[in-house]
């Protein structure tokens, strides 16, 4: 076998595709559209999941959180490459009291301008405004606001424990985020209000797009001491972890379930070609075209197409997810009431190298298979039967 | 050369049995030609299959130029077919998707020869089959007549040994019946070939070297046309 003689058949088979121009062209298109439809639902399934990591990771937690940091451990030593924002946070354990009444706390004290540039938590205030910076100020979640019978503009006390002297804070805002974890015995203050402030301190780490998380982790881990500890979403945040990994099954599986039948359909339309066409095929035999050679033909015949097919799919599937990647696609009226949607729900379809390659490489695979049968319908068909159209 | 040797093929179908082809040899040397005639369904093309390759006889043995062509491989069987044999059929021998020039260049690309040799010889053939005009044509644009005077072209494109043509004049006035013969013929006597032609049409049968009449799969008849 020479490139000679694959040329040749190469030549052939395109010049079947085109001067059988109208099925060529149906056939080609139903591939086209599966190849760009599919590209652009791996990249709005990307998209999806995109937005519920950003909105997860978003709202309050960052993308790492770091714990039981040194007070001399600076917030610029852990802005390493690929980190965005690093937010210091100091959490204080305590009560908050009003009157009689006592609720168990966890009072962070942060900078509002790196809160509010960071993360989206100011977004769910829902009455007042964020605390400002130096003032004896404080954010409650309206559990707790509710529990100690107070509104904006109130006055309460924060102690560490029964027994030492309180802090009083005027409260600015109420939020509510609808997920329970920050819901409950949250609230905010600025730094430096509280007493012995310079305790050990939390971070809240943003990474920039497309950055793996766990590669900056391992850095954190292996660059600090023990004592410092780095969990990344992956860890706080398993059950989205999962959810992520089912989107890009279930996404798999819909590529091979639309390619199988694309590959069906293109099959079948061969079969029939072939069968309209099939006393031709019998003369190739008669001339001394050895049955591997049909295959190759049919095969270049099938994969051609597909080829041809799956380039413009890609194009057309990239066009696609861009303009609607530059518009955003607004899916707020399905993820309202979702807890990974809780800041936003604008999916921006994204693509990446499997939302790429995994929908032209199917439809390829496929179509070899597709020409399967066909060859065998010619190749195990008795020459003199052909021609005589048994 | 051909010779064939008592070769014999039956078919069933459902309970009848017909045999197609029974005890039936004849020879064929280079540069002659042969007639076979007889009745429909006297086994005419079933022979000629045989011959060629495309069919297996039940019993007997076919030498095409020495070969025992039913004891070649699969993969032999096509070699030699794609080197040595020429078909023409009664109808539909061209590749409907491919010009005139380039259904003529199959066998010739088939067999390897460079490209500039096939533009010459695929030329050649058009002129001297008076269809010089028509190189571009896809089959399904030309007329009963042409199709047939192309499908001669090219079986003999690639300078084949061996011709076997099934009512090649069967859909031709018997003007261009006889010049296409003519030409079969000279294409014999030129290559030393050997040429085997089923038909019903006097014109054909005039010309060639010799006749073989088939009934129901038996020759009943030999001769050599000069002395009938
Ligand atoms: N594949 C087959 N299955 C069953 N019977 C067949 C098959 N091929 C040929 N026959 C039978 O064999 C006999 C010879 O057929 P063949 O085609 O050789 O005749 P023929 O002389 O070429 O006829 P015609 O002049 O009509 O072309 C016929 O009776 C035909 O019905
Ligand atoms: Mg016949």
């Amino acid at each position: 076998m020479n490139s000679g003689i694959i040329g040749f058949w190469l030549r052939i088979a395109s010049l079947f595709l085109l001067r059988s121009r109208r099925t060529t062209v149906v056939l080609s298109l139903m591939v086209l559209l599966s190849v760009s439809i599919l590209i652009f639902l791996s990249s709005l399934a990307v998209g999806i999941n995109d937005a519920m990591v950003r909105n997860s990771v978003s709202l309050y937690s960052g993308h790492v959180a770091g714990f039981n940091l040194a007070a001399d451990l600076t917030p610029e030593r852990l802005r390493i490459d690929g980190v965005d924002a690093v937010v210091k946070r100091i959490e204080n354990r305590g009560l908050l009291q009003h009157d009689d009444r006592f609720e168990p706390v966890t009072l962070i004290a942060s900078n509002p301008a790196d809160e509010i540039a960071n993360t989206a938590l100011w977004r769910k205030i829902s009455a007042g405004k964020y605390p400002q910076n130096g003032k004896a100020e404080i954010l409650l979640s309206e559990y707790l606001s509710e529990r100690l019978g107070l509104g904006i503009g109130e006055q309460l006390q924060f102690r560490r424990d029964p027994v030492s002297s309180p802090v009083t804070f005027r409260i600015t805002g109420v939020y509510r985020t609808g997920i329970d974890k920050l819901d409950r015995g949250l609230a905010f203050c600025p730094p430096a209000i509280l007493p012995d402030d310079n305790a050990r301190w939390s971070a809240a780490i943003f990474l920039r797009d497309g950055i793996e998380v766990e590669n900056i982790v391992r850095r954190y881990r292996e660059r600090f001491s023990t004592a410092a500890q780095f969990k990344s979403w992956h860890e706080l945040m398993p059950d989205l972890r999962q959810l992520i990994d089912l989107n890009y099954v279930s996404m798999s599986i819909v590529t091979f379930i639309v390619f199988g039948l694309v590959a069906v359909g293109v099959s079948s339309a061969f079969v029939i070609f072939i069968l309209k066409n099939l006393r031709e095929y019998g003369i190739v035999k008669s001339m001394g075209v050895t049955p591997f050679e049909i295959g190759l033909l049919i095969a270049l015949e099938v994969g051609l197409m597909n080829v041809i097919a799956c380039i413009g799919g890609v194009a057309l599937g990239i066009i696609a997810s861009q303009v609607m990647s530059s518009i955003g696609i607004d899916l707020t009226a399905f993820t309202s009431h979702n807890r990974y949607f809780a800041v936003s729900g604008v999916v921006i379809p994204r693509l990446t190298p499997y939302s790429l390659w995994v929908p032209p490489a199917v439809a390829l695979g496929f179509g070899l298979v597709a020409s399967i049968w066909p060859t065998m319908l010619v190749v195990r068909g008795r020459t003199a039967d052909i021609l005589r159209g048994i | 050369m051909i010779r064939v040797q008592e070769i014999g093929k039956a078919y069933r179908s459902g309970r009848r049995q017909v045999e197609a082809l029974d005890e039936v040899s004849c020879t064929v040397q280079q540069g002659e030609t042969l007639a076979v005639v007889g009745k429909s369904g006297s086994g005419k093309t079933t022979l000629l299959n045989c011959i060629g390759g495309l069919e297996r006889p039940d019993s007997g043995r076919i030498a095409c130029l020495g070969e025992n062509i039913h004891e070649l491989s699969r993969r032999a069987l096509s070699m030699f077919q794609r080197e040595h044999l020429g078909f023409v059929f009664q109808f539909g021998n061209l590749l409907s998707y491919l010009t005139v020039h380039e259904n003529i260049e199959f066998p010739l690309a088939l067999n390897r020869v460079p490209r500039r040799e096939r533009d010459l010889r695929v030329s050649a053939l058009l002129e001297r089959i008076g269809l010089g005009n028509s190189a571009r044509a896809l089959p399904g644009e030309l007329s009963g007549g042409e199709v047939q005077r192309i499908s001669f072209a090219r079986a003999i494109a690639h300078r084949p040994q061996i011709l076997l043509a099934d009512e090649p004049t069967a859909s031709l006035d018997s003007q261009t019946a006889h010049d296409l013969v003519q030409l079969m013929l000279d294409v014999v006597r030129d290559q030393a070939a050997s040429l085997i032609v089923t038909t019903h049409d006097p014109v054909v049968i005039e010309l060639t070297d010799s006749i073989m009449h088939l009934r129901d799969g038996k020759v009943v008849e030999e001769s050599r046309t000069t002395v009938l």
